[in-house]
């Protein structure tokens, strides 16, 4: 028996697109689906023989979408390669700049790429089941979503004099200290941020309520969970411990992120050019894990400020005390995320600690290897440099979230696939559903080049002789 | 007088798609303007316009700075995947999908700023063809020569009326 097979291609970058096969059977049905992330990794080599305190600087331009992700990882693996761990206020304030990308990075994809699907529905027409459709539908919940984001860019501004490559984070500490007048503009707008959320939360909860069968089969299986804790296992974002739990939530590991090459190894399969991480001691792939929003709130028992905290109680009830496994619950885990940074931007602000300016350690004591870790808002990110006596780096290695996810994006794509493409014809609601399980880990298939020729979407579906039979084309 | 943006993305450094940064540096230094960086200030916001801006890409909050104008250039480049290696066109506002991304379109903030305020400017998006896309900050010298044509075209254009 020969399999049809149909695959969608969006070319929508240069490098790091990604595309969708398809397997059919001569039944009809779906065998096996593949999505491939043709994601190429030079930006490591291209760092080598650069100085370690450039890298700040130099790593953001991997991605425009979270930069500030890389810029503090990238000077936490330099304070530790020259030896000069920062002073408590610039990790506050970078801590702080970091809340600021959660914000903004969170809030566009939940308002402005998962939002049109949950308001609009999966099947609404394309053309209006974007951002702008979601203007037309509800203008007030539009605004307010432009507002959040703004909010969320508008800390990075502050703090970095720049809302995409902020110039900021250094080996050592920060090079601006907050004004008064910036700490208060920060302060005034977390309550209206918050409010917005806890719309984007109602919403959430509302379609789940509605959409229940959808939600328990659209991508739903078990996974171990990674992300950052801190001592007492609650959310952490910016720095912590990295915490590994199983299916059941028992925990595997808890370790020193500067460790991760003890726990963490890499798989590699033939028809994707991104690895496989996963946990050593199991295997491949009873090793792999998820992480980003889904993760963390599997991972964190708790998080240390109220109104997230509630949230995330609820959360977790929603399989029973075990990990939550629904692939559509990372857009409600990313809004309490998102509550959580804004909650704690506020709390830091509230510190006097946050103005002061004793922000750089300027006495080095140079230790030739550093790691930096982070909570980038799709997952765990990790910045490991290896340095000459000269700061020059001789060796690089990033671990970027979209990595950490990858069999688990590639599972989500063929369960989804599975369960809903259950005849020969593809509609276009099929297919946004098979995107939507990619979407709904928020990847990053690499931003770091986007010249204009993208080809549209192409779904092809052919016969067991590789004749064409049917195409879907949008875009 | 027209309020005339002039606004180009991509990343320099992956060689030529970053030759949107080499046209609007070259522009700026027409104005008398400081060239563009990456570590600079990515506007260049004079009392008259043209004004000049450069990104990685483009987010949903050039829409707003949008509605400023009457008249809005786009530079970006491309891959061949358009018949033109110097790519001159007028655009309107059209929401494009990007599938599993962030990525937006001149196009698609266009739309943005017409759902947002009403008033959508005239645009036109010229694209230069890239050859190069390595890890480094100098364009290849074919796209250097195209590089050269559009800050001449831009160049005028910003001396037009409105007509696009």
């Amino acid at each position: 028996m020969v399999a049809k097979k149909i695959t969608i291609e969006p070319v929508t970058r240069i490098e790091g697109h990604a595309k969708v096969t398809i397997r059919m059977n001569d039944s009809g049905k779906v065998d096996r689906a593949y999505l491939h992330i043709n994601e190429f990794r030079g930006f490591e080599k291209f760092c080598e023989g650069r100085m370690v305190f450039e890298m700040p600087l130099i790593t953001p331009r991997i991605c425009g979408i979270c930069p500030v992700s890389h810029h503090l990882a990238a000077a936490k693996a330099a304070d530790e390669v020259m030896g000069c761990p920062p002073p408590k206020p610039a990790s506050m304030l970078r801590e702080l700049m970091h809340m600021g990308q959660i914000i903004q990075s969170h809030g566009m994809h939940f308002f402005e790429l998962a939002g049109p699907d949950l308001l609009l529905g999966f099947d609404a027409n394309p053309a209006i089941r974007n951002v702008v459709g979601l203007i037309q539908v509800n203008p007030e919940l539009a605004v307010k979503a432009v507002n959040l984001r703004k909010y969320g860019q508008e800390i990075i501004r502050l703090l970095g004099g720049r809302r995409v490559h902020p110039n900021f984070a250094v080996p050592g500490g920060v090079n601006k200290a907050l004004s008064v007048e910036a700490r208060d503009t920060i302060l005034r707008g977390a309550d209206e941020a918050i409010a917005t959320l806890q719309v984007g939360i109602q919403i959430i909860k509302e379609w789940a309520e509605k959409n229940r069968w959808d939600i328990d089969h659209f991508g739903v299986f078990s996974t171990g969970y990674f992300g950052l804790v801190t001592a007492k296992n609650s959310l952490e974002l910016y720095d912590g411990q990295v915490r590994l739990i199983d299916k059941n939530g028992s925990q595997l590991e808890k370790f020193d992120g500067r460790n991760y090459l003890d726990y963490i190894a890499e798989h590699v399969e033939p028809w994707s050019y991104l690895k496989f991480p996963y946990y050593k001691k199991m295997g491949y792939p009873g090793g792999v894990y998820r992480v980003g929003p889904l993760g963390r709130c599997n991972t964190a028992d708790q998080i240390d400020t109220p109104i997230a905290n509630q949230e995330l109680s609820i959360f977790k009830q929603l399989n029973g005390g075990k990990p939550v496994e629904n692939t559509l619950f990372y857009h409600y885990a990313r809004l309490i995320e998102s509550i959580f940074a804004v909650e704690h931007a506020k709390i830091l602000c509230e510190d006097p600690d946050i103005l002061s300016t004793d922000i750089l350690n300027t006495r080095q004591e140079f230790k030739g290897e550093g790691v930096g870790v982070i909570e980038a808002p799709r997952g765990t990110l990790f910045h490991h440099y290896w340095a000459n006596k000269n700061n020059q780096l001789e060796r690089v290695n990033l671990i970027v979230a979209t990595g950490h996810n990858n069999w688990s994006m590639c599972e989500a794509v063929d369960s989804v696939a599975k369960t809903y493409i259950t005849g020969p014809e593809i509609t276009e609601g099929l297919l946004n559903r098979v995107e939507a399980a990619v979407r709904a880990h928020d990847p990053c298939l690499s931003c770091s080049t986007h010249a204009i020729g993208q080809m549209p979407m192409i779904v092809e579906m052919v016969d067991p002789e590789g004749n064409l039979i049917q195409k879907v084309c949008r875009g | 007088m027209d309020k005339v943006l002039i606004y180009g993305y991509g990343n320099p450094d992956r060689q030529d798609d970053g030759v949107a940064w080499y046209i609007l540096s070259e522009l700026a230094v027409r104005l008398g303007r400081e060239p563009f960086s990456l570590n600079s200030d990515p506007f260049s916001f004079a009392e008259q316009s043209p004004h000049l801006g450069v990104a990685l890409q483009l987010t949903p909050e050039i829409s707003e700075l949008l509605a400023d104008y009457d008249r809005v250039c786009f530079v970006d480049a491309h891959t061949g995947a358009v018949p033109d290696d110097l790519s001159i066109r007028s655009i309107r506002p059209e929401f494009q999908t990007s599938p599993f991304t962030h990525h937006l379109t001149p196009e698609a903030c266009l739309h943005l700023t017409q759902a947002i305020t009403t008033h959508t400017p005239q645009a036109i998006l010229v694209s230069v063809r890239g050859y190069e896309f390595g890890f480094d900050t100098s364009l290849s010298q074919a796209t250097r020569m195209l590089a050269n044509r559009a800050v001449e075209f831009i160049w005028e254009w910003t001396q037009r009326s409105a007509q696009i």
